[in-house]
């Protein structure tokens, strides 16, 4: 550990002392590292908010919400009220986001229990228990059968039933109850929706207070609030200043954990089938851009053939073909070949890679051909020549073509897009992260979160193929 | 054990020949040195003997089995280079089993094969270290090493001392020669330098310019040079040429026209044939009368002096003689020769005119 810090507090060598030039050097580390993390760390934060904070596109660094209060809006024979119900717990807030299981699991009743009024209305209607606690009381009551089909009948045919005869027998809020359930006027369905719980000074008496607002992060000049209390009736205008949101820090792990266990909502692609399909395809085609690139470099700088500088330049002449430009005939290949929709579609046309070939000719050239020639007066065959001598020495060349190779290999999406996008358990990651992103629904919670995912691998692999490229360096001693 | 027969041998790169024909025999057991200066082709034809260039045209044979389209892996031959070429991702125990394993030694055999070259070497110490770890002497012994291990039918140098220092080539030089002595291979062993090819040479062939010049022992070289390059490239310090015609009854008469009366008997000469005598150094001494020598430097070195100037006929003229001598730069000193050691040469083909 103090080694680590020797190192990166190293100076010039004059007794310690921070001569301009390590300043200048230690801004110029700091301003590098700060250029690559930061966006990694924007993308990891980001990768943890919930989804509703990033569809609201909360760009506040930290994942998390403002604290939230309950918007109602009842309907009634008095009219429209809209009021603000405090202290809600979080599952009543989120019911529309839960799972079957997930409601299953609330005790609705008992909740509901402790309200009354126009706050029990609303909460009724916003928890869906509207529609069964009235056929609860037609059957109860012994009210005509009808009562249940009336909410879907045109105006003709209500016609025949006495849906008032029938009301005006029950107490108000059995009335009341029943009528919400048909939906006649003035009983439209009552609505809930979450606000941000802010505190401000009321604008017109200075006392500190808590207000609900719609969104914090509006750049208005005024906010319209609400009193939480329902101290004051109707909208208040806040000026923005004045007002103090809380944040509580909440991280959302399951926009890892639903695309990893196959549970994630709205996504039809298997998230752990791409991440197998894209190892395999980074594994597969590297290794056969490693074997058959250093074999034509071999070729190519060590031995002497007729039309060796044709094949070198037909070679370094694909290299200025933009990529972009051969995707129709590579398709053609693909599909002529039969690979599409195959792993293999991927993996082939990736493993042609003449930039490899170029790569390993270079260093090979390097390579004394006495070394060879020593070989081959040990009885090396041209194989063991190739496998024992130029293999090993070419390995520092061979480990940053593979990091390479594996980089291209994984951040693909052109040739999967050409080659697989028709067949779903073939896509790759990158094909995977498009799809979260569909014509309908976009998952931007998941999508950031797998991106960071897909990040891994390759960084992974930086990290421990860098080890290879040293120690290569330091083996090619010649003399 | 291995007789190993050049027949007519050349080579040509494309429109430009590099060895023009050459036929060298060298017999089992015997050490041979290719010694010519840069360029003559010296390492192109052991190349060519090791399978690592190809035959234009020839025959090299080992024991009668002519080896044209037998490739370098296949034909049983060791070779030591010049940059030493070690594996140098290999350890030096790895860099010596390589051959071994190539084909396909028992591992027994290998490890006892390492171990007794390592313990000839006195390499042993340094088995698992990278060549890289190694110093250039070091290095040197391991490229013996691996060749020694391989038992091979004939071993080949190329060049490899000249990346020593000059303390431990004559040291390697000393140990190479034992070696040869201790195993009994044939050996063939490039050099530029005349000094290694006679100390150590069983037979030496001298080459210029992709010509065989002379193939024969070295004393036999020295004492009779065919022409006038292997007079002056065999021998140190240089042999001195003298440019003058013949007179009568074998009197060799200098351009200058100072006079020197040969042994008749030994040379095959017209009268007024223009021709070169070549006497070394050695074979000098100051006199009262002889060619005059006009002396521009002496270096005295304790036992012996060397006095250097020009005569009439020879831009350099160098005399060698024992002990410590009275002369002085700037004055005219008059050399008598060793009649019965001098060579003469016919001045246009540069062939010795000795019977």
């Amino acid at each position: 550990m103090s080694a680590v810090w020797d190192f990166l507090s190293r100076t010039q060598g004059r007794g310690g002392r921070l001569t301009w030039t390590d300043w200048l050097s230690y801004a110029y580390l700091i301003l590098g590292f700060l250029v690559i993390l930061v966006p990694v760390l924007w993308l990891g934060l980001n990768s943890i908010k919930t989804q509703f904070q990033i569809e609201s596109q909360d760009l506040s660094l930290l994942p998390g919400d403002f604290e939230r209060v309950a918007r109602a809006t009842v309907n009634g024979p008095d009219g429209r009220e809209i009021f603000v119900i405090g202290e809600l717990p979080d599952w009543v807030l989120n019911w529309s986001d839960l799972s079957a299981e997930e409601r299953a699991d609330q005790d609705v009743d008992g909740f509901l229990a402790g309200f009354e009024g126009n706050a029990l209305y609303a909460l009724r209607s916003h928890l869906g228990e509207v529609s069964g606690a009235a056929r609860a009381l037609i059957l109860d009551l012994g009210l005509p059968e009808w009562l249940n089909r009336y909410g879907a009948l045109t105006p003709t045919a209500r016609e025949a039933f006495d849906l008032d005869a029938v009301v005006s027998e029950l107490d108000e809020d059995q009335q009341r109850l029943i009528l919400e359930y048909l939906g006649v006027e003035p009983y439209q369905p009552n609505r809930i929706v979450t606000q941000a719980l802010v505190t401000a000074p009321n604008p017109d008496t200075g006392e500190i207070m808590e207000w609900a607002i719609p969104n914090p992060n509006a750049t208005s000049e005024f906010f319209p609030g609400r009193a939480v209390d329902g101290s004051i009736e109707g909208v208040v205008r806040l000026p923005a200043n004045s007002v103090a949101a809380e944040r509580n820090i909440a991280p959302e792990w399951d926009n890892y954990i639903e695309p990893l266990t196959n549970s994630a909502y709205g996504v039809n692609v298997n998230f752990v089938t791409c991440i197998t399909n894209s190892v395999l395809v980074t594994v597969i085609a590297t290794f056969i851009t490693l074997l058959i690139n250093s074999m034509a470099a071999f070729a190519l700088s060590k031995y002497t053939f007729k039309g060796q500088t044709l094949f070198l330049v037909v070679i370094l002449a694909t290299l200025m073909v933009p990529a972009t430009i051969t995707l129709v005939g590579v398709f053609k290949a693909i599909n002529a070949t039969g690979l599409s929709g195959s792993i293999w579609g991927v993996i082939i046309p990736g493993a042609a890679t003449p930039a490899g070939v170029f790569l390993l000719r270079q260093y090979m050239l390097t390579i004394p051909d006495e070394l060879l020639e020593a070989a081959r007066m040990d009885s090396a065959s041209e194989w063991k020549v190739f496998w024992r001598i130029v293999l090993p020495l070419a390995l520092p060349a061979i480990a940053a073509l593979g990091i390479l190779s594996i980089i291209w290999r994984w951040n693909d999406l052109i040739i999967p897009m050409v080659a697989i996008a028709t067949a779903t358990e073939a896509y790759t990651i990158q094909l995977c992260l498009l799809e979260f992103r569909g014509e309908h629904v976009s998952q931007e919670h998941y999508r950031l979160a797998m991106t960071v995912v897909s990040l891994i691998p390759t960084t992974l692999v930086f990290v421990f193929l860098q080890k290879y490229i040293t120690t290569g360096i330091a083996n090619t001693g010649m003399k | 054990m291995a007789l190993l027969e050049l027949r007519n041998v050349k080579k040509s790169y494309g429109p430009v020949d590099v060895i023009h024909g050459i036929d060298i025999t060298v017999a089992s057991g015997e050490f041979c040195v290719f010694v010519g200066p840069s360029g003559c082709g010296k390492s192109t034809l052991l190349r060519m003997i090791a399978g690592l260039e190809k035959i234009t045209d020839g025959e090299i044979a080992i024991d009668d089995e002519v080896l044209n389209n037998v490739t370098a892996s296949e034909r049983g031959l060791a070779m030591v280079f010049q940059s030493y070429a070690l594996y140098p991702h290999m350890s030096v125990r790895n860099n010596l089993s390589f051959g071994l394993e190539n084909i396909s030694t028992p591992k027994a055999e290998i490890d006892q094969r390492v171990n007794e070259a390592a313990r000839m070497l006195q390499i042993e110490d340094y088995l698992d270290r990278r060549p890289g770890q190694l110093s250039g002497g070091q290095r040197q012994r391991v490229a013996i090493g691996r060749a020694v291990v391989r038992e091979p039918r004939v071993f080949l140098f190329d060049e490899p001392l000249s990346n020593l220092d000059a303390e431990l080539r004559v040291a390697t030089r000393g140990e190479i020669s034992a070696l040869h002595k201790r195993l009994g291979n044939t050996m063939v062993y490039v050099t530029h330098d005349q000094v290694e090819a006679m100390t150590m040479a069983d037979k030496i062939a001298v080459l210029r310019a992709g010509r065989l010049e002379q193939f024969g022992p070295p004393l036999e070289l020295f004492n009779a040079p065919a022409n006038r390059f292997v007079a002056g490239f065999i021998g140190s310090p240089k042999m001195n040429f003298v440019k003058g015609t013949m007179g009568e009854g074998g009197k060799f008469v200098s351009e200058g026209g100072a006079e020197v009366q040969l042994d008749a008997s030994r040379f095959q000469t017209r009268p007024n044939q223009a021709v070169e005598l070549g006497v070394r150094p050695s074979h000098t001494s100051p006199a009262d009368g002889g060619i005059p020598l006009q002396v521009r430097a002496v270096e005295q070195l304790g036992t012996e002096t060397f006095v250097y100037g020009s005569v009439e006929g020879a831009e350099e003229f160098a005399m060698q003689l024992a002990g410590q001598v009275n002369i002085r730069p700037n004055t005219v000193q008059h050399v008598a020769i060793d009649a019965g050691s001098a060579h003469l040469f016919d001045l246009e083909n540069g062939l010795s005119c000795a019977k």
